[in-house]
């Protein structure tokens, strides 16, 4: 599976004796077709990102209320950062978020994937039925999980006392808030991960897997040494997805526990808002949102650095 | 993130073009009264924010329509400005920046110092203080709300406080005593205490510790009980010894006792209240709108007190003026707004909605008897008003401090802090906000 989107090399009329002058003119008719394709899209993404991105640096230098008129603070919300022991603690969850995220999706979703390869009946219902997470809004999900694991009434704990455990705090503990909402944004997200590796092993040559076969490798060798070696790229494109996802999620932490209890689900995105729309601290919430854009953007180039090194392209 | 760089930037899209302009373009405030040479003749037309929804705005759409008929010179374009109230910041700053904002918008009491420091709104202090006007009729912290470093910038336009609200068969099934204006908080313990059982999951009260507003309001009223006060000049106060007076005065029920069912969200106290799992729950008027489904009989009493001071606290709402720099447009909303607030019309607005009244004159209107009659408590809240002695301070950055202090007390009553180190924290974090 690629990700890129290759443009298919087309094969040219040779353009056989015709004068420079119309050579030109037909340069020009093409760009500018060319453009006028591109042009909307650019001027969307122009004025609905990177204006408001470029913006927001400005803001990110300013003390402001959106009421009163800004005043520029120079970088001194940059500095304040720094000190801010809640946005210290919003990194150290963002990051064990990431850090039980990332790679738990990435192996239950290889996981799952290999279980669907099979052939076996009802195959495509059984895949549909891993997706159907992933489709359903993370805010509906964050409703529903809210349920699942209210303490005093939902059916976790029930299920916890049918089998003698003692009953958990689950959402409303601060110790396992954060676990529990991992759980939920995996159950919510391991049907996209699936989807991908399935695509994948369904892309791994036959004959490599029978020519090993016919060698005598047994099937775990296969696995090893043929299935996931052919993986990697795949699996660079889903470390990186996931990471985003993962640094990014807001919807389900604002559905269950908004930021609680006693902040300890408070990630950097959720902390952004806060500061931002609850508290009206603009230019601080902007410097936060900066300096999250800044670390996604180095994360990223060092994992495609490192896969472009080791020679595992995929973006 | 891009979402949010976005969203931050439609909160106000041109800070650094229209920014530098708002105190020298139009709107700004420049110490000339913003109706002098008002013709109460000319025709005008005004814009109108109710934050209302479905069927409130449905009421203020028609008694636009009413003012209209009485004063035909006079437009009212009425809309509910924005989709929920709490919306209607983003809307107005939104508004700000493009330089098309209403004449009269409904406002948080929180909002008012941040309102008052643009620098667009009306200076109605002299019109207020005109006897006709009867300002002394509405509670002193509503009024107090209302105006911001001596300046009057908008008129109440809904005010409420805090009481206790008890399920009455859960006392008598427990055998314990309806609480009582008399109670002192020793008393309200013991109640709790009391009604406590887990084996049905029932707790004898319930804190919000979601570290909103809703969390740090509440502590509010034990504050100044205890003889303390919110902030020491343009310095956080609230981490003297009343404030941990007061904030141990729950530790005790939350932590040791545990008869406080502590609540996350703020949303689902009030409906366990009225499932019954909750025996007395401390909140507003606004609460007998959803108890009007229970199917117990509940009662409602004055706060438990401190040495005899049962003093509460009270939200008020606003009816903010802003000022276009146009005698008549400012004129027109003064006198609707007078009009709206006057006690006739208020007894069919707020009463008809299921507030409580903004002047003390509408006790004796047929609506105030239909009120108390549809809602059972509403007498006691309406009694309650005159205990609401102080009000929130209108200072800006005071959301950034409430949201610390509310970090503070959840975690005083999760029992992960005691209450002087977590008050000294929440102060330290403050103290920047709120001296500039």
């Amino acid at each position: 599976m690629s990700i890129t989107f290759a443009a298919t090399p087309r094969t040219q009329p040779q353009d056989l004796g015709s004068r420079a002058r119309s050579r030109r003119g037909r340069a020009l008719r093409r760009n500018l077709t060319g453009w006028g394709f591109a042009a909307p899209a650019t001027a969307l993404v122009i004025g609905l990102s990177i204006f408001p991105a470029v913006w927001a640096l400005f803001i990110s230098r300013t003390k402001w209320n959106g009421i009163s008129p800004a005043t520029g603070v120079g970088w001194a919300n940059y500095g304040n950062l720094v000190q801010d022991p809640d946005a210290a603690a919003a990194a150290q969850h963002t990051l064990l978020l990431t850090v039980l995220f990332v790679p738990g999706s990435i192996l239950l979703g290889m996981l799952i994937a290999v279980a669907l390869n099979q052939k076996i009946r009802l195959i495509g219902f059984y895949r549909t039925c891993i997706f159907v997470p992933y489709v359903a809004s993370a805010a509906a999900t964050g409703i529903l999980a809210s349920f699942v694991f209210n303490p005093q009434f939902g059916a976790a704990n029930e299920t916890l006392r049918r089998l003698g455990l003692p009953a958990q705090g689950f959402l409303e503990n601060p110790g396992q808030a954060l676990l529990v909402i991992c759980l939920i944004a995996l159950w919510g997200e391991v049907g996209f991960c699936a989807v991908v590796y399935l695509a994948a092993l369904q892309d791994i040559p036959q004959e490599l897997v029978e020519a090993a076969t016919v060698d005598g490798a047994s099937r775990l060798r296969v696995f090893l040494h043929i299935t996931l070696p052919e993986l990697r790229p795949v699996t660079v494109f889903t470390a990186i997805w996931q990471t985003i996802t993962a640094m990014q999620l807001f919807d389900l932490i604002w559905t269950t526990t908004r930021g609680g209890p006693m902040n300890s689900t408070q990630t950097i995105v959720y902390y952004i808002y806060e500061l931002a729309f609850q508290t009206q601290r603009l230019g601080y919430g902007a410097a936060l949102a900066y300096l999250l854009f800044a670390v996604t953007m180095l994360l990223t180039l060092g994992v495609l650095w490192y896969s472009r090194r080791t020679g595992s392209e995929a973006l | 993130m891009v979402t949010l760089l976005m969203r931050l930037l439609a909160a106000g899209s041109a800070v650094c073009l229209l920014g530098a302009c708002s105190m020298n373009g139009t709107g700004g405030d420049n110490g000339k009264d913003a109706a002098a040479g008002y013709d109460p003749g000319a025709a005008v037309t005004i814009t109108w924010w109710t934050g209302q929804t479905t069927e409130a705005e449905t009421v203020a759409e028609k008694l636009a329509a009413e003012y209209h008929s009485a004063h035909p010179n006079v437009t009212i374009k009425t809309s509910p400005g924005a989709t929920t109230t709490d919306d209607l910041l983003t809307k107005l700053s939104a508004g700000f920046a493009g330089g098309s904002y209403p004449d009269i918008s409904y406002a948080f009491g929180s909002w008012a110092g941040e309102l008052g420091a643009s620098g667009r709104t009306q200076d109605l202090t002299a019109f207020v203080g005109d006897p006709s006007f009867a300002w002394q009729e509405m509670p002193a912290a509503a009024r107090a709300t209302a105006t911001i470093d001596g300046k009057v910038i908008g008129v109440p336009a809904l005010v409420d406080n805090l009481a206790v609200i008890y399920n009455k068969e859960l006392f008598d099934a427990m055998g314990v005593q309806y609480p009582s204006d008399e109670w002192t908080w020793e008393d309200f313990r013991s109640a709790a205490q009391k009604l406590t059982d887990s084996s049905t999951n029932t707790y004898g009260t319930a804190y919000s510790v979601s570290g909103s507003e809703d969390t740090t309001w509440h502590l509010w009223p034990l504050l100044w009980q205890n003889g303390g006060q919110i902030l020491d000049g343009k310095k956080p106060g609230f981490n003297s010894e009343a404030g941990v007076k007061a904030l141990e005065t729950l530790r005790v029920m939350a932590v040791d006792d545990k008869s406080m069912y502590l609540d996350q969200t703020d949303e689902k106290y009030v409906p366990l209240f009225a499932s019954g799992h909750i025996g007395m729950i401390i909140n507003g008027p606004w609460s007998l709108l959803d108890l009007k489904k229970a199917r117990f009989g509940y009662g409602v009493a004055g706060l438990p007190g401190v040495n005899g001071d049962h003093q509460t606290v009270s939200g008020p709402d606003l009816w903010v003026l802003f000022n276009h720099d146009n005698a008549n447009q400012a004129g027109a909303a003064r006198d609707f707004i007078k009009w709206l607030t006057s006690a006739a019309t208020d007894a069919k607005w707020n009463l008809t909605v299921g507030n409580l009244p903004l002047r003390t004159s509408e006790k004796d209107t047929p609506e105030f008897q239909r009120y108390v009659h549809e809602y059972p408590g509403g007498q006691k809240f309406f009694d309650n008003l005159v205990n609401a002695k102080q009000a929130r301070p209108t200072v800006a950055g005071y959301e950034t401090m409430s949201r610390n202090v509310g970090d503070a007390i959840a975690e005083v009553l999760q029992g992960a802090k005691q209450p002087r180190q977590a008050l000294d924290e929440a102060a330290k974090k403050s103290a920047s906000v709120l001296d500039n």
